[in-house]
């Protein structure tokens, strides 16, 4: 277009365009031009963590004492006492590792530098992912109906799972269990055979990552890469063959690295695999699959809500979903909180009451005169569907500060197992007083109420965002106390976010985080007694 | 003496002024969820409503500046989501006139327009469908031409390729087939081309017009089942108009009126929109030109 303007220029100069003219149009074009390239300055747009293998802070050389969740001790799982680093059998594994690692392509340098030296990270990153990917409500059918996604039929459609906030939650809480109690036990036996690390044993193994003390038999890579694939695989059925192909380029990273010799590597995936039998154990059992409950039960527990209250809470979609979302999750075994009735939440006040109206004007209020900042409030905070969950939002913010603190492996899986199994005793909490209180969300109580954020398919009372984000913030204050003001003060803006949307009662957030604190401190108080000594 | 649109072939002389305000209604109760098509009870009857002054001044008998400030509005006859209203996005262009030949028994026409469109308020674009624009600043380049028989039939093509830049959303975590870490989305650029056949008619009081305009993204993914839309979509537009335009002559000379009707018939990820138009529009001389 440039040059068809300056042909044009030429063209016409000696008709009517004078010089000034002309000058003119090319001034204006270079402003063009000017403008352009300043408004078209595009910001960077992060897929994952953006952070190379760092220091440990500390090896924690005593972490095979801590108590693991799961496992009855350390030792449970018994492994082989490696071969000694003089064998003939070690030296040939030291020169196989020694080739693999002299010629190594761009491919694999990658995937070196993406696993880093603390990969329960990135495990962490792809749990996230692949709730974001699987957090979608079912659409009505033709007729009308929803048909929910079955793990028989994980094809569907829908696809199987639907990766809601306690399906997500109970996610996290089963990686991140079983990675902690396989690196408990890693640890164990890495300081009882005290196999140094095969750069230790030659010098002129190159490591990618900063030589440090740490004993390398059992890999605690390969521990966290196998637990991780197959927990990640029973909860994200369709994705068995991605899975595997990360764990595949995982394990194989720990060869380039320099890290681990093939029997370290071994040994890690034993104790993975074993480890991760345990855990999906305790998965097959614990409620999960009778949480989605048939409409008859639904209807029971309306019913005997309104029987014992004079309330409850109703889909207000179109069309209406016959069944909210898992009304028995209140119903699954907890890690850490002996009963669901000990931590439930007093009874909020009914509609229609002074204290209901108080709260339900204040919604109606900010609907009105949101401001900006409130508005971003309540988007920053939202996690809706197609998003990792509030869950995931603060696994993301615990990532954060494994980063900023430095943490080893073992410790970083610590920080996500007592955060997660907080995180979940909140949702089991959260959704027993739910389902227990059946109360109406302020779309159903306010006539012709608009909202900017969606209503979900639950009840009301307590906010989910609350409770979770409180418990969340309890566990995390607790191993990064630096951080705790500012984990509080993020809890409490989660909190408000819902009533800024429209979507929960200043009582819904309020009991929620006290719910929350409450539900956090129980695993605190576990993570006291480990052992970690922190 | 004629009110213009960046995407049309008229000009206003050096020194003449054009002031529209146009008033469009466009409504959907179906939308493309990728390409399939759907309903979705939770928003019923969409409705979007524009109501856009513009101003057109003539720099030079060739040379055109056109600004634009819509003002947008949106809600839903189902569901619970609240619809907004504002300011969406300034536009300034410019609109050139390359070559005018005559051929045959009429004129052949090539202009070129550069325009440039911003936000105008703090609106948030990931709030569709409801959010009342893209929220991003937008780049087009358009080459128009059009050949007008001195009987006063004529037919039109342009072709303009629009750079769409990031937009700036309140989250600072996205899905896009795949995790994004920040609080940028990729809009995508696009193509757009329009094909125009009209006449003047009444010795030119009245131009009749019928159109067929497609859109298509270069780029983008597309809504998840059941899922909102987002600004990282992969728009696609098929759509066809009518379009009329009343030049008054002796009484409220410089007075024009306009009525347009559009229909979406094909697209990706958008709504399935049909639309109606009513505008005036008055040209008047600023300055003599000697």
């Amino acid at each position: 277009m440039v040059w068809a303007l300056r042909t044009s220029l030429k063209l016409k100069t000696h008709n009517n365009l004078n010089p000034l003219m002309k000058k003119n149009i090319i001034t204006l074009l270079t402003l063009l031009c000017v403008a352009l390239l300043i408004t078209s300055c595009e910001n960077d747009m992060p897929t994952r963590a953006n952070f190379s293998s760092y220091e440990f802070s500390g090896l924690d050389e005593n972490g095979g004492t801590w108590k693991p969740v799961l496992l009855s001790a350390p030792t449970q799982i018994a492994i082989d006492a490696p071969a000694d680093v003089t064998s003939s059998a070690y030296l040939a594994e030291l020169a196989s590792l020694k080739s693999a690692t002299a010629n190594l392509n761009g491919t694999q340098v990658e995937a070196v530098e993406y696993w880093t030296n603390n990969p329960i990270i990135r495990w962490n990153e792809i749990a996230l992912e692949l709730a974001a990917k699987y957090n979608l409500i079912p659409g009505p059918n033709a007729d009308g109906t929803y048909t929910l996604p079955n793990p028989a039929n994980p094809a569907g459609p829908p696809s199987f799972p639907f990766a809601h906030p306690p399906y997500t939650c109970r996610m996290l809480a089963y990686l991140s269990v079983a990675q902690f109690d396989g690196l408990i036990s890693a640890w164990h036996y890495k300081y009882a055979f005290n196999r140094p690390a095969p750069y230790t044993v030659d010098s002129t193994i190159p490591s990618a990552f900063t030589k440090n003390a740490l004993p390398s038999y059992p890999s605690e890579g390969a521990v966290v890469a196998v637990v991780s694939r197959d927990i990640l695989t029973a909860m994200f059925p369709l994705e068995k063959d991605y899975l595997a192909a990360r764990a595949e380029e995982h394990l194989n990273s720990l060869i380039w690295s320099g890290s681990n010799v093939a029997s370290d590597v071994e040994a890690g995936k034993y104790i993975g695999t074993e480890v991760k039998k345990i855990a999906l154990a305790r998965a097959a059992g614990d409620g999960m699959k009778n949480a989605q409950t048939t409409k008859a039960k639904s209807d029971s527990m309306k019913a005997a809500a309104f029987a014992r209250f004079g309330w409850s809470w109703d889909n207000m979609e179109s069309p209406q979903r016959p069944v909210g979302l898992t009304p028995l999750f209140g119903k699954v075994k907890m890690w850490n909180v002996p009963t669901v009735e000990e931590v439930r939440p007093g009874i909020p006040p009914a509609p229609g009451s002074p204290a209901f109206e108080k709260d339900a004007q204040e919604v109606k209020d900010f609907a009105k005169n949101l401001t900006n900042e409130q508005r971003k409030i309540a988007n920053w905070w939202s996690d809706g569907l197609n998003t990792y969950t509030p869950p995931g939002h603060w696994n993301r913010f615990a990532k954060e500060f494994i980063i900023k603190y430095e943490m080893n492996p073992l410790r970083s899986a610590r920080t996500f197992a007592y955060l997660n199994m907080a995180v979940m005793d909140a949702g089991i909490s959260c959704w027993d007083a739910k389902y227990y209180y059946h109360y109406p969300r302020p779309i159903q109580t306010i006539p012709g109420f608009k909202t900017i954020l969606g209503t979900p398919n639950f009840p009301s009372y307590t906010s989910g965002h609350s409770t979770y984000s409180a418990a969340a913030a309890e566990v995390l204050s607790y191993i990064f106390p630096n951080e705790a003001n500012q984990c509080r003060q993020w809890a409490e803006e989660a909190a408000m976010s819902r009533i800024y949307g429209g979507i929960h009662y200043r009582f819904d957030a309020e009991a929620g985080i006290e719910q929350g604190k409450n539900v956090g401190t129980y695993s605190v108080n576990k993570a006291k007694a480990d052992g970690a000594n922190q | 003496m004629m009110a213009q649109t960046p995407s049309d072939e008229i000009l206003m002389k050096k020194y003449e002024l054009c002031v529209a305000l146009t008033y469009d209604h466009g409504e959907w109760n179906q939308y493309w969820e990728g390409t399939y098509l759907r309903g979705n009870e939770n928003i019923g009857t969409f409705t979007r409503a524009i109501m856009m002054p513009m101003v057109a001044a003539g720099i030079t008998d060739k040379l055109n500046l056109l600004i634009a400030a819509p003002y947008v509005q949106t809600k839903s006859t189902g569901g619970q989501i609240a619809g907004v209203e504002g300011f969406q996005d300034v536009s300034i262009a410019l609109k050139y006139e390359i070559i005018k030949k005559e051929i045959g028994k009429g004129n052949l026409k090539l202009l070129g327009t550069a325009a440039f469109a911003t936000p105008m308020s703090n609106y948030l674009s990931d709030y569709m469908p409801y959010s009342i624009g893209l929220g991003t600043n937008e780049w087009t380049l358009r080459g128009i031409l059009h050949y007008q028989l001195d009987k006063g039939m004529y037919a039109r093509v342009a072709g303009a390729h629009l750079w769409r830049g990031q937009t700036e959303v309140e989250r600072d975590y996205y899905y896009n087939n795949g995790s994004y870490y920040t609080t940028y989305m990729d809009v995508p650029n696009a193509w757009n081309y329009n094909a125009t056949l009209g006449t003047w008619l009444f010795r030119y009081a009245l131009r009749i017009e019928a159109s067929y305009m497609v859109l298509k993204s270069t780029s983008g993914d597309d809504i998840r089942p059941y899922n909102s839309p987002q600004p990282t979509n992969k728009m696609e537009v098929e759509q066809v108009g009518f379009f009329a335009q009343y030049y008054f002559k002796e009484k409220l000379k410089g007075l024009g009126v306009l009525a347009y009707y559009s229909q979406v018939i094909d697209g990706r990820n958008i709504g399935k929109s049909t639309n109606i138009g009513v505008g005036a529009t008055y040209q008047f001389k600023v300055k003599d030109s000697q």
